[in-house]
């Protein structure tokens, strides 16, 4: 097999190398390792592809396999910002394909204003758990809830207009949301920086106490 | 109550017992309830992935719909295969698989052997609900250089991806994306290079995924298709040649599970275009200066047997005949020992092992045994390149739980799968085997594991470079193992029938020594006085040739400048021949050299039968008529004698089968006939019951010396080399590697040199590959390529960085 | 009174003759004059074209297998995709029909999923040599602008015009899997302008105005 030299950071390097010693099988590290390749990225490349499929010991049309299964695995490029429109039930009762139909339109024509750089990806998602606050988006994985046509376009031209480093979902809501289905009762203030799944301290990839018995938390 | 071992279970209302243990769909299948499927195959794991196999069965909480591939029988299980449930499940189900199929039937090559076409017409609503645009992908696209893939057509069924994964262990292709947009492909730059790749056109249930080779080439209905044999390697694997107007179009691997349980290498699929090769020889040449000219049979009959009669038999020897039938082998054998008077004949040509240990070893296994050993000890040529089918096998039971050795002077296809893999230095064999004997420190574990009986032993030599005598030690020691089953690694196509024949210096046919007084009496009696002075093997011959003591010799499918350990004395020796005669159907280095070269017929074209490496006979089935005026080397030799004033009764193959019935004593009783309706498609392993073998060698422990020298040679084996059937099929050509020098990273630092540099080897220049898997001190060349050809098998080679000239 | 009887009877003779004088006449001046064959009749095939001129055969070898006589021969190759003999991937590279062994069942015409092969009302064939009787490919394929060829076009004997019309055949099996259909008489569109459209009746109604009710008249 032809040795993949990586192009991974040391921090990232390292973290795979403890998500690998945690498991009995190289191959059950496949999935935290995609989402490493992700973090790196911004997505999975084919070189990630053939970086994990040499970390993990199999093939890497194999790796391709799995990382093209799980949607929330990108394979091409993103942009800055990821805006989802959820498309099921609830929110398609509640006119989500107005909303997707006008962020699509509104990014045609940022995208011709700006096609150099495509800041904005958009994608329509089945239920992201939001079916009280129908329609719900999200941005970078961060929620609003209740969008109209009217505001999904405000914030697509707000995204555009004032390229925000961190996305947070409480001003988001504010600015763009309608009425939110339940008190959240924290607020985020940490939001997301790239348009990665923000989960947060992710037991055994975000955190460096892997390895240290907590992998399983 | 059902007997031991098998349960009873209802079907449609009828009670049948059936083995314990088996899936609900095989079960239902052997007593004649045929489940429609896609996705299940008998030699592939369970997957339930097309769905098209359901059925109710009755349970605790009323009769549900249940995939009959996945569920093993249980005893007192109700089945329904036929219901209104089960049909309008199944009928959903095609109308499913049929959403995004295309309706290509009239050009796919698939169609008219197409199950998913079949089970349609049978198991289909006949009409479709969806109305929806078909989606369209580009097609085809190559997934290697010998398959092709129409993703539209894929129904997602698995089956290409576990031959593969599960079968080949090369896991290059897999489902991609998923729903409806889930496709069959490779990894970018990424190819389908599997030496199995061929299987999974075979196994595809639709026409997904085709051979290069044969689109377009005929629909099925056009096609005979005649049992066979793959005569490419020794394991020699049942196929079904495929032709179509006196053409072979296909070669498929047929179910033989004592063999090759349906699967079959790419080298067995695709070498048959080799056969319609512009560059066969299909009329008799003689010399005429500098080239040939052609002439006709009778003509270089008469010539022929002027020359050959013009001299004292024994100084007549012949080289070869290990590419033929068992009926071509015998003939020669007995031109030699009767017609000729000559003992000189020899089957290997250097290459080989020893004549009694081949042919006649004791506690000789079958290739079966390998599936219920404890233990595997391989000894011998990388089974990956030499004899593919045999891989599959030993890859089989090391997937069911048995444990594998692999003793290898450079990295092996089985390596990544073994237990304990051990690598020596070329040459120094014998000393890890003394360690492995005597349970040297560090070598506990290994020897713990064969320890473990029954131990199944493949026994060869690792390359040409190796000492044969290797081989003799390794066996003896494997006998000692618990419960031990050998099994001879020679991998020349029929080289165990030729032995069986008699085409060996210290053999006589049916596995009877020349030592052999009585053996040989008896011989005598149906053959008349043999001839008195011991044989010389391919080696002796061609110094004898040199010398002068031998004049004449035949070439039976032999090219002995490509294939003896010395391609020097081999060249010298053919020079020095006052007549040379070859058979051969490809002009080769040595039938350049030769006085007469005599067209002969492929495995094709001949009938016969043919002994594997375990000693099992087949039926080898003319598919199409020779070549040209190509025949068979046994027809031939008949005419030759006649012309010599001798009868060799060999003019028809059926013939010769009779007499090696009669007079082999471990042929005894193993006609065609015999094969035909006693012992079936599997083919039987000599001696059959009724029949002896006179001769039982028992390997002894010899003494091997070691090999030293600043470098020692491994001459690895490939697949696709620049063999004659290789480098004249249009379809493997080119899948030969270029050539290099593979040498250890501190072996190349001492030598000063990187990868690519031109390195001279025993006067030949390769580029340099830096390979930690070889061995220190020691390189590894690949063998018989059109680069490497030159180099002599000495154990001990002289490797010189070049100066000077980039 | 017989020999009365005897002296009448060449009277009676020629009564016939004179009753038959005026009654029509039925021959006719063959070849110079030529009958109209009923519509279904079964005469020489023609192998038919597109209308942008490519072949309509696809090399699927039906109509060989389905034929009792065993008297056409087709080998399938590859379309070069640049310059295509035929739409789709695979074309008739050979085609032949030993007219001598055919029995005109138009099995072949039934069969071919392309209307490529059809019959016309052609059925002056003979030859004095056997050889001549094997119809190639150059012999049974129309000319792109619907010409159609034959191997002795100058014979007295022959109309080609007669090559131009299809005849009608009973269907045995049903398009769209359809039991209406069976029994269906279908016109095959042979060569009458040269391209012509693909099979009619697909639309799902069995008396649609192309299905079965258009003759030529």
């Amino acid at each position: 097999m032809t040795a993949v030299i990586s192009n991974w950071s040391h921090d990232n390097q390292e973290r795979a190398k403890r998500i690998i010693a945690s498991y009995p099988e190289k191959r059950s590290a496949l999935m935290p390792l995609l989402y490493i390749a992700s973090l790196e990225h911004a997505y999975v490349s084919d070189d990630a592809m053939r970086e994990v499929a040499e970390l993990t010991g199999i093939t890497p049309v194999q790796v391709q396999s799995v990382a093209s299964f799980y949607t929330m695995f990108k394979r091409g490029g993103v942009g800055d910002y990821l805006v989802s429109v959820c498309t099921s039930i609830s929110c398609y009762l509640g006119g989500a394909d107005d909303v997707l139909a006008a962020v699509e339109s509104s990014i045609g024509d940022v995208a011709g204003e700006a096609a150099a750089e495509r800041p904005i990806t958009v994608e329509h998602v089945e239920c992201i758990g939001a079916c009280g606050g129908a329609p719900a988006v999200q941005v970078n994985y961060e929620l609003i809830e209740g969008v109209t046509p009217e505001k999904a376009v405000a914030l697509i031209k707000w995204l555009t207009a004032t390229r925000p480093e961190v996305i947070l979902t409480d001003e988001m809501q504010q600015l763009f949301g309608g009425r939110r289905s339940f008190e959240w009762g924290s607020t985020d203030s940490e939001g997301a920086v790239r348009p990665i799944p923000a989960f947060g301290p992710y037991g055994s990839v975000g955190g460096g106490s892997v390895g240290g018995g907590s992998a399983g938390r | 109550m059902a007997e031991h071992g098998t349960v009873s279970i209802i079907i449609n209302g009828v009670e049948h017992d059936v083995p314990e243990g088996e899936r609900l769909i095989t079960a239902a299948e052997r007593v004649g309830e045929y489940i429609p499927r896609f996705c299940h195959h008998d030699k592939l794991a369970p997957v339930g992935k097309c769905r098209m196999c359901l059925v109710e069965v009755e349970g605790p909480r009323g009769s549900a719909l249940t995939t009959s591939c996945t569920v093993p029988v249980t005893d007192g299980m109700v089945v329904h295969t036929e219901t209104d449930v089960v049909k309008k499940a199944q009928e959903g189900i095609l109308e499913f698989l049929l959403l995004n199929h295309p309706l290509d039937c009239s050009v796919c090559d698939k169609g008219g052997e197409c199950p998913l076409q079949d089970q349609a017409l049978a198991f289909g609503a006949g009409e479709s609900r969806f109305i929806e645009e078909k989606r369209t992908f580009t097609k085809p696209i190559p997934v290697s250089e010998l398959v092709l893939l129409d993703r539209e057509r894929c129904v997602v069924c698995d089956r290409c991806v576990r031959v593969a994964d599960d079968i080949a262990g090369d896991p290059l292709l897999e489902f991609i994306d998923r729903g409806s947009y889930v496709q069959i492909n490779t990894f970018p730059n990424e190819p389908f290079s599997s030496y199995f790749s061929g299987n999974t056109v075979q196994v595809c249930p639709v026409g997904a995924l085709t051979s290069v080779d044969y689109r377009f080439k005929a629909r099925p209905w056009d096609l005979e298709s005649v049992r066979s044999v793959s005569l490419v390697d020794s394991v020699q694997s049942s196929v079904d040649v495929h032709t179509s107007r006196g053409k072979i179009l296909r070669v498929y691997g047929a179910e033989n599970d004592a063999v090759n349980e349906g699967w079959l290498s790419d080298k067995d699929r695709f070498i048959f275009s080799a056969f319609r090769s512009p560059d066969r020889i299909t009329t008799p040449l003689v010399r005429d200066g500098d080239g040939f000219k052609e002439t006709s049979w009778s003509e270089a009959v008469e010539l022929v047997a002027m020359r050959l009669g013009g001299h004292v038999g024994t100084e007549v020897g012949a080289i070869g005949g290990a590419n033929g039938t068992n009926e071509e082998a015998f003939a020669l054998a007995k031109f030699m020992r009767t017609v000729v008077g000559s003992p000189h004949i020899d089957a290997q040509l250097g290459d080989g092992l020893d004549p009694h240990l081949a042919s006649s070893i004791t506690a000789r296994g079958t290739i079966s045994d390998l599936d219920a050993a404890s233990t595997i000890l391989v000894w011998g040529p990388d089974l990956k390149e030499t004899l593919p089918v045999l891989y599959l096998r030993v890859r089989k039971a090391v997937r069911n739980g048995a444990a594998l050795v692999v003793v290898s002077p450079y990295s092996t296809g089985l390596d990544s799968i073994a237990t304990h893999s051990l690598r020596y230095r070329a040459g120094s064999g014998p000393e890890i085997l003394r360690k492995l004997a005597h349970g040297d420190a560090g070598y506990e574990a290994v020897t713990e594991t064969l320890a473990n009986g029954p131990v199944v032993a493949l026994v060869g030599r690792s390359s040409i470079t190796e000492n044969p005598m290797l081989a003799e030690a390794v066996a003896a020691f494997a006998r000692s193992l618990p419960h031990a089953k050998l099994l001879p690694l020679l991998t020349r196509a029929n080289v165990f029938g030729a032995l069986d024949m008699g085409l060996a210096p210290t053999l006589l046919p049916g596995r009877v020594s020349t030592g052999d007084a009585a053996g040989v009496s008896l011989l005598e009696d149906s053959w008349g006085p043999l001839p008195e002075s011991a044989g010389k093997d391919t080696m002796a011959m061609l110094e004898a040739l040199i010398d002068r003591d031998l004049v004449a010799v035949i070439l039976a499918g032999a090219d002995p400048i490509r294939d003896c350990p010395d391609p020097a004395v081999a060249e010298s020796a053919l020079d020095a021949a006052e007549f040379v005669v070859a058979f051969d159907a490809f002009m080769t280095d040595s039938t350049r050299k030769a006085h007469v070269v005599l067209p002969a017929a492929l495995w094709g074209e001949v009938d016969g039968t043919v002994t594997n490496l375990e000693g099992r006979v087949q039926r080898l089935r003319r598919s199409v008529q020779p070549r040209g005026m190509s025949i068979s080397v046994s027809a031939a030799l008949d005419d030759i004698a006649r012309a010599m004033g001798a009868e060799l009764g060999a003019a028809d193959w059926q013939l010769i089968n009779k007499e090696i019935a009669a007079v082999a004593p471990a042929y005894a009783g193993m006609t065609a006939d015999y094969l035909t309706f006693e012992a079936g498609e599997e083919g039987a392993v000599v001696p059959i019951p009724g029949a002896t073998q006179p001769l039982g060698h028992i390997p002894v422990e010899v003494n091997v010396p070691v090999v030293t020298g600043r470098f020692t040679l491994h001459l690895a084996p490939a697949l696709y080399d620049a063999g004659v059937l290789v480098r004249n099929s249009h379809m493997l050509e080119g899948f030969a590697d270029p050539g290099v020098v593979r040498m250890h990273p501190r072996d190349a630092a001492s030598l000063a040199v990187a990868d690519g540099d031109l390195i001279d080897a025993e006067g030949v220049g390769l580029p340099v590959k830096i390979d930690p898997e070889v061995p220190e001190r020691s390189v590894v060349i690949t063998r018989n390529l059109d680069t490497t050809r030159g180099i002599a098998a000495s154990a001990d080679i002289r490797v010189e960085t070049v100066r000077g000239e980039p | 009174m017989s020999w009365f009887a005897d002296l009448l009877g060449p009277f009676r003779g020629f009564a016939v003759t004179l009753r038959q004088v005026t009654r029509p006449r039925v021959t006719i001046k063959y070849p110079d004059e030529k009958r109209v064959k009923p519509d279904r009749f079964h005469g020489r095939h023609v192998l038919n074209r597109n209308l942008d001129g490519t072949e309509k055969c696809i090399g699927c070898e039906l109509c060989a297998g389905v034929c009792p006589a065993k008297c056409i021969y087709v080998r399938g190759a590859d379309n070069p995709p640049d310059n295509p003999v035929s739409e789709g991937e695979r074309y008739g590279f050979v085609y032949e029909i030993n007219m001598l062994r055919c029995i005109f069942c138009a099995l072949c015409v039934e069969a071919c999923p392309t209307e490529a092969i059809t019959m016309t009302h052609l059925f002056e064939m003979s030859t004095t040599n056997r050889d001549d009787a094997i119809y190639t490919k150059d012999d049974l394929l129309v000319e792109p602008d619907g010409t159609p060829n034959h191997p002795q076009p100058d014979s007295k004997l022959i109309d080609l015009n007669e090559l131009k019309i299809g005849d009608g055949w009973m269907r045995a099996t049903s398009p769209s899997g359809r039991a209406a259909y069976a029994g269906v008489v279908q016109w095959t569109p042979s060569a009458r302008t040269g391209a012509l459209p693909a099979e009619r009746g697909q639309s799902g109604q069995v008396n649609d105005e192309d299905s079965g009710e258009e003759t030529d008249g």
